[in-house]
């Protein structure tokens, strides 16, 4: 199996980003009302972390190394991470208002969103070639959206059960959550 | 040195081409919005609390432009705002101006502590914990859980043990009603004329009222008898005054045997604005009953 594959499925399934690593609660949680909001913030998602991890990979490797400014990464990688969602914010202002509307705050709170920043260092710290990043964070952009359908499939479903009292609201979906990671723990060991 | 200069002149410049270039998209991708929505805004008084159920005075301006809602949800603006706003859509609104109104006089000398509470010093703790701290199960705990929510400084537990609304500030946001376990806190009319029950007791034994609060309603309804007009009737176990027949005659103030009642215009809403602080009104002592 070629890298990039293993790189790509690795990231998709066997680490997924939410339900492995426990990064990007906030949207998960937030935006799985209805899965076709879900499916909104999952491709808004992809879209941001592929554009950050392009921008940010050239300009670790081509500004900040030969310079010597490792050490700048979380700010300059901020930096970009904001711009872009802005960028994007306006792009779907004007493209989709629909899509924009249904997104509220989680547009912004992207600018924020730990699973980005995340992406973006591992890049850094898999050692990934250029073409390798951009394999992973697709990968890890879909698990993302992957997850964030499933929760919100099953949100359906919770909606109309009689659940306990005590476990209304947030607590059943972190229950659920929990019993669809321990599902995605059958991944392991995929490949070698 | 050298190291600090690199790192500032990468930061900065990084900085620039970032803004140019967000700058740059904004122009491209800029979407021309209703001009009426800009006029709203300028019209609301930007405070961006929440009151109206929107994230702030931006969202609430588009809302109102597209029509979702109606103009006269702005409580800080309060009726002049909605006014405005009606004028620029060309409707017609009737919004008037409310205050929060502590619907207890239950001081820590009228209604006495069921024990020493030591918990968390939050309203809602007290409640959660203990189950209250006052003998009366309705009553102001008075650790000031509408003080903290209150945005505009405009409510503040006094010595006394209860809160006092300043009518100078408050809005009417209506964040301390939600703040307020009890329940215990109400919107009403800043324009109100007429007789207020200032008490939540719904207990229907008069002898656990008498015992637990000097100032409480134990459902005698020697108001709703004596009333002239045939304004008062119990609703809940609670006199409720229909503003449409009260004339403030005063009947039920003089007849109430626990000074439940008061004159809205003259006793409880002066207190609260700068005029009625100055001169205080002198306090009738609650009358004793047997």
């Amino acid at each position: 199996m070629p890298v990039t594959l293993k790189i790509f499925i690795a990231a998709l399934l066997i680490n997924n980003i939410i339900l492995m690593r426990f990064i990007g609660l906030c949207p998960y949680i937030g935006m799985t009302t209805d899965v076709k909001q879900s499916i909104g913030m999952g491709f808004a998602v992809t879209f941001v972390m592929v554009m950050a991890s392009t921008v940010t990979w050239s300009l670790y490797y081509f500004v900040l190394v030969p310079l010597g400014l490792e050490f700048l990464q979380i700010l300059i990688f901020i930096l970009i991470i904001a711009s872009l969602v802005q960028l994007v914010e306006f792009y779907l202002k004007k493209a989709a208002p629909a899509l924009y509307m249904s997104m509220g705050i989680y547009l912004p709170l992207i600018t924020t969103n730990c699973a980005i920043l995340a992406v973006t260092f591992d890049n850094i710290t898999g050692g990934y070639t250029f073409i390798q990043s951009i394999v992973y964070s697709v990968g890890v952009a879909l698990g993302f959206l992957l997850a964030m359908l499933l929760l919100a499939g099953l949100r359906r479903r919770v909606r109309t059960s009689a659940i306990p009292a005590f476990l209304r609201g947030n607590p059943i979906l972190f229950v659920l959550s929990s019993l669809i990671a321990v599902s995605f723990m059958g991944f392991a060991g995929l490949i070698k | 040195m050298s190291i600090i200069l690199i790192t500032l002149a990468v930061s900065v410049l990084l900085a620039f081409v970032l803004g140019l270039g967000l700058g740059f998209f904004r122009e491209k991708f800029r979407v021309d919005r209703d001009p009426i929505i800009d006029r709203i805004r300028e019209v609301l008084p930007g405070a961006n609390c929440g009151a109206c159920g929107y994230p702030g005075c931006d969202a609430y301006a588009e809302a109102v432009g597209l029509e979702e809602t109606t103009p006269d949800r702005c409580t800080v603006g309060g009726s002049a705002v909605a006014r405005s706003l009606a004028d620029i859509l060309g409707i017609v609104v009737s919004a008037e101006d409310k205050v929060a109104v502590l619907m207890c006089q239950g001081t820590r000398e009228r209604a006495p502590e069921k024990g020493r509470y030591v918990g968390i010093r939050t309203c809602a703790a007290a409640k959660l914990s203990a189950g209250g701290t006052k003998l009366c199960a309705w009553g102001c705990y008075g650790f000031g859980d509408c003080e903290r929510v209150c945005p505009f400084d405009a409510i503040h537990v006094g010595p006394d043990g209860i809160p006092h609304v300043d009518y100078d500030k408050c809005t009417g946001c209506g964040k301390c009603i939600a703040a307020c376990p009890q329940k215990i806190l109400s919107l009403i009319p800043r324009n109100r004329v007429g007789a207020i029950a200032l008490c939540s007791n719904r207990n229907v034994i008069k002898a656990m009222v008498r015992k637990t609060c000097a100032v409480g309603c134990f459902k005698c309804e020697i108001c709703v008898r004596n009333c002239p007009e045939k304004a008062i009737r119990m609703e809940d176990g609670l006199p409720v005054v229909d503003y449409a027949l009260c004339t403030s005659c005063n009947t039920c103030v003089e007849k109430c045997p626990t000074n439940v009642f008061k004159l809205y215009e003259r006793d409880v809403f002066p207190l609260g604005t700068a005029a009625g602080k100055a001169a205080p009104p002198a306090e009738k002592e609650p009358a004793e009953v047997t």
